[in-house]
């Protein structure tokens, strides 16, 4: 089956040309194909891992040659296929998941009268997201990346007709494009120095014979580049500010895309590319920083949204960040692993999400939510795995992902850093205990009435809450989980570390630290003891610091966006308007004026023509004289 | 002095007297008049240098067909009231005498620089004009030009047939009406069609 | 003979130059082709002086046929003259200034 590979991207691919043209056409069944084909891709990518579990481990790798695209100068680009352990782990995550939410969409999105095209993006999304995992080149990598970028702008604004939407859909686009110019001189540096842009050319350990020999200096430029474009999509500080407002896209839409595998693309760049960013050696400390400081930065975010989604895209940001604060700190597995448990767990509160605001039609605001567990108990129960799962209470899988990488924080010596994630993680169990006591514990607040799913959306959510609870057993040790030895040949042997406090211990502290968030958010917005309507009115100033994302939209708003809107409506309107056409417009006024001048010559007088004549006559007469 | 000094140097004012005058007189009657003196002169000049037969033929066709016809029109259309001379085109009469000038000087120059004193054969009556300047005159005409000749013949009948067709008023198709109303205001001539 | 031919020649330049003046400067259109006969007269001067002074007759042939010509275009621009004074009303060439700007 490896050599078969291929099928994977090509399903969805399939699924969204058909939609696209004939989606009307299909009507319901729409949904079907599309759910169809990558419940196939999901079935073939678990077909093309037994066949490379059947391999020895350090020859998990197949690269497939498909076609020759096109030959510039020493420029060969072909399309290739990579199949290993990282790549096929995140097929299966694409597939699978994706095939799950793409069957709670047939659910959520019936009645919409573009049906048929939505199924065709999300197909089409798919499609690149396998591209860009499945790609054996950075061009086909950074092909794939702008493709979901693509997907995401088409998704994101899909109601366009809600001005919001669509201008949460450029912002993301504009935003995304940012760091997507910085990677793409990334990757021309990486052929201009390094040679190649296959992968197994470039990304060979350092110190083998194979590997280039280059001044540090080049890896780094090109490592921080590369970070430049998963900063973008992966939505880490500075680039994080269009996740938030993409939430006004369907909800599917953010469980997919802006939860468990777009904004994971950064995720796995860097970690495929880890071998650059250790030869820097500065551009991981970055990673880390960077990493870090977003996890905590949105989790504070995400204590004063008020939407419910808000609060789980700001909690996406912060997760991805604990991904990067894994690479920073060379644990690679641990944050793939934290990317699949994210991926079950996120998405699953998105869909729970969805899933409370298909019954109450639509309301979004948790001020106006509570008590739903009567009405809703499945979605309940479903949202609150994810929870406990983020939250990370062991047995969820939440619980082995985190604590890994704190493990890993405080026992390769870097304490402080280990201070400050566990300082984000209290605030992350925080916020999700506040969302799920205000949703649906409390007083009754709801305007609307509600009522539970059908079950073609809570059936989806049960699958995914299986692999919340049970998507540790993956990788239960960070040295001898399951998927951390099958990484291994790709993302390098993990290192048992010594230092700091003993493992025990460090379990112990990041259990605590989540029960105790949980129970203070009990006590604050579930117990009914604390007025918190009251408490964020004597807060106030503090709440609206959190709920702007430390305004941070304001700061570009009025620092970027201003002086770039003032300097292009200056372009437009003055050196366009008024000095170029107006340059070209002379340009026609000077004929004209030339031509009504040039015309008074025609008086129609046979006398002056007469005269005009004879001076040329006389003219000629001089010039002949003087020649002779 | 001989005899032809006299001559040229008697008619020679008269020619160039009565060319100024032609351009000064207000009447066209009286340019015209004047231009059939300056043909005279112009032929008394052609008979010194030895063209007997075009004397003849700048007196009876120039002065005595041309500017016959010339009258004849010029007494047809009635435009022999007098002109006003005023000119209305700024700087036209300066320029045009000024480069009139110019083009005599620069005639002078190029013939005296080309030709200076020189007189011509002294036995041009004898030589060429032998059996008179009519026959001798027919001699190069008849053989060296024939064709231009009889294509001059061809001109002048392409002329004639030229002039009828230009000058006929054609009568303009009209209509009923119209045809009653012009009755009372008389036929077709002046009216433009 | 005994006068220079050069003086006939300037006196037919004296002539053509005064034609041309007359030309561009009267405003009755008989006028002005009067005008251009004297020019041609001018020429036709000037070519027997030449012809003389050459001692072919040359020259007086084709004063002859320029006499010819001349003829024939004088009656075809009189006829003209007349088309355009019933058109007009006037013949005086300021006023056919149509084919102006």
């Amino acid at each position: 089956m490896l050599r078969y590979a291929w099928i994977v991207p090509a399903l969805p691919l399939v699924g969204a040309a058909v939609n696209l043209f004939f989606g009307k056409k299909l009507g319901r069944w729409a949904g079907v194909l599309a759910s169809a084909l990558m419940l196939a891709a999901f079935a073939v990518a678990l077909a093309v891992l037994a066949d490379l579990l059947a391999l020895p481990a350090e020859e998990r790798l197949h690269v497939q040659h498909l076609f020759d695209w096109f030959t510039v100068g020493n420029l060969q680009v072909a399309a290739n296929l990579r199949v290993d352990p990282l790549s096929i782990t995140m097929m299966l995550v694409v597939t699978g998941v994706g095939a799950v939410i793409h069957v709670y969409s047939i659910g959520y999105m019936d009645g919409d009268p573009r049906y048929g095209r939505f199924f065709s993006y999300m197909n089409l999304f798919c499609f690149f997201m396998l591209a860009l995992v499945m790609a054996e080149s950075f061009l086909f990598l950074y092909l794939g990346w702008e493709g979901v970028g693509l997907c995401s702008y088409l998704l994101i604004g899909f109601w366009f007709e809600r001005p919001a939407a669509a201008s949460a859909a450029k912002k993301a686009f504009v935003v995304t494009r940012i760091g997507d110019t910085f990677m793409l001189i990334g990757i021309v540096l990486v052929f201009l120095r390094l040679g190649s842009l296959e992968f197994s050319r470039v990304l060979v350990e350092p110190g083998s014979l194979a590997g280039p020999q280059r001044p540090s200096g080049v890896y780094t430029i090109i490592a921080l580049l590369l970070f430049a474009g998963a900063v973008g999509k992966s939505a880490q500080i500075p680039l994080h500010t269009w996740l938030p407002d993409a939430m006004e896209g369907p909800t599917p839409v953010s469980a997919l895309i802006h939860a468990a595998t777009m904004v994971t693309a950064g995720v796995y760049l860097v970690a495929r590319t880890h071998v650059l960013f250790e030869i820097s050696g500065v551009a991981l400390t970055v990673v880390l920083v960077v990493g870090l400081l977003t996890a905590l930065y949105a989790a504070t975010c995400a204590l004063g949204q008020d939407d419910i989604k808000r609060v789980l895209a700001y909690s996406t940001i912060s997760q991805l960040g604990y991904m990067f604060f894994a690479l920073g700190l060379r644990a690679y597995a641990a944050a793939i692993f934290l990317l699949v448990t994210h991926a079950f767990y996120k998405a699953l509160m998105f869909l729970s999400a969805g899933s409370v605001m298909h019954g109450l039609e639509g309301e979004i605001d948790l001020k106006k939510m509570g008590a739903l567990r009567t009405a809703m108990p499945v979605t309940t129960a479903m949202f609150s795995i994810g929870a406990l799962a983020i939250a990370g209470v062991p047995p969820f899988s939440g619980f082995f992902s985190k604590d890994q990488i704190l493990e890993m924080a405080n026992r390769a010596g870097y304490t402080l850093a280990w201070a400050v994630a566990l300082v984000a993680a209290f605030v992350s169990a925080l916020y999700i205990a506040r969302l799920i006591f205000l949703a649906f514990f409390g007083q009754d607040r709801t305007e609307r009435r509600s009522h539970e799913s059908p079950p073609v959306m809570t059936i989806p959510l049960a699958i995914l809450a299986v692999g919340a609870i049970f998507g540790g057993l993956l990788g239960l040790s960070a040295t001898t989980g399951r998927l951390q030895v099958f990484l291994g040949p790709v993302l390098g042997e993990v290192e048992e570390h010594t230092r700091g406090l003993p493992a025990a211990i460090l379990t112990i502290l990041s259990v605590s630290v989540a029960v105790a968030a949980i129970l203070v958010g009990w006590f604050v917005y579930g117990s009914g003891r604390i007025d918190w309507l009251a408490l964020r009115v004597r807060l106030a100033g503090l709440h609206r610091f959190l709920a702007h994302g430390w305004y941070v939209d304001e700061v570009y708003s009025t620092g970027l966006v201003a002086p770039a809107k003032a300097g292009s409506a200056f372009l437009a309107y003055v050196v366009d308007s008024r000095w170029i056409d107006g340059a070209v417009n002379a340009v026609g006024q000077l004929f004209q004026w030339g031509a009504s001048a040039g015309r008074r010559v025609q008086t129609g007088l046979v006398r002056n023509y007469g005269l005009a004549f004879l001076i040329g006559v006389v003219a000629v007469f001089v010039y002949v004289g003087f020649r002779l | 002095m001989a005899p032809d000094h006299i001559v040229f140097w008697v008619f020679a004012p008269i020619s160039v007297g009565s060319a100024v005058a032609v351009l000064v007189q207000r009447n066209a009657v009286h340019s015209a008049l004047f231009l059939i003196v300056n043909f005279f002169t112009l032929a008394v000049f052609y008979l010194v240098l030895g063209a007997p037969f075009l004397f003849a033929v700048q007196i009876i066709v120039y002065a005595g067909a041309i500017m016959v016809l010339f009258l004849f029109v010029i007494m047809l259309l009635g435009v022999d009231r007098d002109e006003s001379l005023v000119e209305r085109l700024r700087g036209q009469r300066p320029m045009a005498i000024l480069l009139g000038l110019g083009l005599a000087a620069e005639v002078f120059v190029t013939v005296r620089a080309s030709i200076g004193l020189a007189r011509g054969p002294a036995d041009f009556d004898q030589v060429v004009n032998e059996g008179g300047n009519a026959e001798a005159l027919s001699r190069v005409l008849f053989r060296d030009y024939f064709l231009p000749f009889e294509v001059t013949s061809i001109l002048l009948i392409v002329a004639a047939v030229a002039a009828m067709v230009l000058a006929q008023q054609r009568e303009r198709a009209r209509t009923r009406a119209e045809a009653e109303a012009f009755q009372v205001a008389g036929p077709g001539g002046g009216v433009p069609t | 003979m005994r006068t220079p031919i050069s003086y006939f020649v300037a006196l037919s330049a004296i002539l053509f130059a005064i034609g041309t003046v007359g030309v561009l400067v009267r405003k009755n259109a008989l006028v002005i082709f009067m005008s251009v006969e004297l020019q041609l007269n001018a020429v036709n001067l000037a070519l027997v002086a030449f012809s003389r002074m050459h001692g072919n007759l040359n020259g007086q042939v084709l004063a002859f046929f320029s006499m010819v010509v001349a003829a024939a275009e004088v009656v075809v621009g009189l006829a003209i003259i007349v088309n355009v004074y019933r058109r007009l009303h006037s013949a005086n060439v300021d006023d056919a200034s149509l084919l102006r700007w």
